[in-house]
């Protein structure tokens, strides 16, 4: 079996990179895929927080490459689904104690028995970037509607276009907020498509359930309900190759939209 | 409120009033009249300072009513600068409008043609061909203010009209006539396509010197790729790059830039000293251009954060004049 290597990177930092991981992984274990997701931050470790596997991690990812333990020994399980693990960053160390070779070799073993390797990329592009982008074949770039993270993920892209094992990168636009771009106060998606040039993977909606599922450490997949947990599932769907359609964020609003939902919702009581 | 007629449109003026509620109020008034429909507005505005988005949200007002802004005279700075920005052709509205100088720039717009001509569809090719009679059989005596000119068949004399027919089958001969008469019209008004950008200022390595080589006898770097940020392109030479230039990165060429596309970042054309380089785009959007030792920042009410992408670029040619650097659109054709 040889899995897909993806990064998941955006050059600005809060954009959402580390949410992002831990959705995209969650939703393709729940699928029944394989996944290994690889903290590449550190020394910011934060994608066990996401997870709610702080406490689990024995080993990490330092650990194997100064060879004091094991690969499969320095992955954890997750808590609901054993076919989603972890491989944490050290959370003492820094960017320097690993190299690009080495994290290339962690990705080379560890698609050898998983379907989908994530990483976890860390903001900037000095050497915690080089380090993530290191073993991938794929790339997602995390970007936010704001000028400041475009400028970033555009830089991002024109450095990935440098490296020649990374063969597609895809676009996800978080914290989108539908009412804004109304209004006129954000950029709108096909706006970022415009200046970006890439191909889109996802549109995520800004949700406030998204702090306490962080705070949790239950990422927001797993609640059937939430919005942006039905966009990361179709950001999911995506990458597995199905084709599905973007959600519609807009929700009527507006004095007529507000009557007609009453007039809908009066039929449906009947 | 003075209203004048002119080629398919009309004069508004309101440059007696004092506010934007009041010219909005006074505007849609008239906009109202059912003889509006489908007519080119010119707007003069006075000395009212306008935004960019008080002026788009006139344009939007007039585009409802089924009219365009055909030019806006203003006497406001900020006015012209957002008008500018948003495409607009601003222009002075004199009693006789001078084509003297018309004579200069139509040799430039030809060449453009050409080029145009060369590289697009059939029906391009019968736009392209159609300027090339035009400016062929002009001369000084047919061309008439407008002033003076009626009806826009008077500005051609009977023999050029048949030689178009020739050319363009007659049911596309109307509109492209019109809008050709039209562009020309516009072109006439110096300002309309020139502005100049703030601050020039000194940036040559010291070892450089000012020379005027020309850049057609330097070789060119052909690039097929859209600069990203943080992307360099250093050539001793031209460059020519198909695509856009994203904001954050950087051209620098000892001769000529084009960018067929939008050019976004820096561009220094002419970086060992030559003053005749020229920086070329489809739109030009540089935080900051440099061309041999001036450089020039990029004016702050136009300062928009990134420029949508539409099938209606002026293409723009940015020089140096008098020691300032000056940018010039290239044709416009509605």
């Amino acid at each position: 079996m040889t899995g897909r290597v993806i990064v998941i990177t955006s050059g600005k930092g809060g954009v959402g990179k580390t949410t992002t991981s831990a959705n995209i992984g969650t939703a393709l274990a729940k699928e029944g895929y394989k996944v290994v997701l690889i903290d590449t931050d550190l020394g910011l470790r934060n994608l066990d927080l996401l997870l709610g596997l702080e406490n689990r991690i024995v080993y990490t990812i330092v650990d194997v490459i100064e060879e004091r333990c094991k690969l499969k020994q320095a992955l954890v399980k997750d808590k609901k689904n054993p076919n989603l693990q972890l491989l944490a960053a050290a959370q003492t160390r820094d960017k320097s104690a690993v190299n690009a070779e080495q994290l290339r070799e962690i990705c080379e073993q560890l698609k050898e028995k998983n379907d989908f390797v994530l990483v976890d990329c860390p903001a900037g592009i000095e050497q915690g970037f080089q380090n993530a982008v290191a073993g991938a074949s794929e790339a997602i770039v995390v970007t936010t509607p704001e000028m400041s993270a475009i400028r970033d993920a555009d830089r991002i892209i024109g450095l990935l276009a440098t490296k020649e094992e990374i063969t597609s990168y895809k676009l996800l636009l978080n914290r989108v907020r539908p009412n804004l771009i109304k209004t006129n106060e954000m950029m709108s998606v096909d706006d970022v498509v415009e200046i970006l040039e890439i191909p889109l993977v996802g549109i995520i909606p800004e949700d406030t359930g998204i702090i306490t599922s962080t705070n949790k450490g239950e990422p927001i997949v797993n609640d059937e309900d939430a919005l942006a947990g039905k966009a990361y599932r179709n950001v999911a769907q995506r990458i597995l190759g199905e084709e599905v359609p973007f959600l519609d964020l807009d929700e009527p609003k507006g004095f007529m939209a507000k009557i007609k939902n009453v007039f809908s919702k009066l039929k449906v009581k009947v | 409120m003075e209203k004048g007629f002119v080629e398919n449109g009309f004069i508004i003026d309101l440059s007696n009033t004092k506010n934007t509620t009041q010219l909005v109020f006074e505007l849609s008034s008239i906009m109202e009249h059912p003889d509006v429909k489908g007519k080119r507005i010119c707007l003069k505005l006075g000395a009212l300072d306008l935004k960019q988005s008080q002026l788009l949200s006139i344009k939007a007002l007039i585009e409802s009513m089924d009219a365009e802004i055909a030019f806006i005279d203003t006497a406001s700075e900020q006015t012209q600068a957002s008008a500018i920005s948003l495409g607009l052709i601003v222009s002075k509205l004199g009693d006789d409008i001078k084509v003297a100088s018309y004579k200069a720039e139509e040799t430039e717009i030809k060449e453009e043609e050409v080029v145009i001509k060369e590289e697009t569809n059939d029906q391009d090719t019968e736009i392209g061909k159609t300027v090339e009679v035009l400016a062929d059989s002009e001369n000084a005596e047919q061309v008439k203010p407008i002033s003076e000119i009626e009806g826009v068949e008077d500005v051609y004399t009977e023999q050029t009209t048949q030689e178009l027919s020739e050319i363009i089958p007659s049911e596309h001969f109307e509109n492209d006539f019109e809008a050709l008469a039209y562009s020309e019209g516009l072109l006439t008004k110096e300002e309309t396509s020139k502005y100049i950008l703030l601050d020039t200022g000194e940036v040559l390595p010291e070892d450089a010197e000012e020379n005027t080589t020309d850049t057609k006898t330097l070789p060119t770097l052909y690039l097929n790729q859209t600069l990203r940020s943080g992307q360099t392109v250093n050539y001793d030479g031209n460059i020519l790059i198909i695509g856009d230039a994203h904001p954050g990165s950087e051209i620098i060429a000892t001769g000529d830039i084009t960018v067929w596309g939008i050019l976004g970042g820096i561009a220094h054309a002419g970086s060992r000293g030559n003053v005749t380089s020229k920086v070329r785009a489809l739109k030009l959007n540089a935080i900051q251009l440099r061309i041999a030792g001036l450089y020039a920042r990029r004016n702050d009410t136009l300062n928009v954060p990134y420029v949508q992408k539409t099938n209606e670029f002026t293409p723009e040619e940015a020089l140096i004049e008098e020691s300032k650097i000056v940018i010039y659109k290239k044709l416009r054709r509605d």
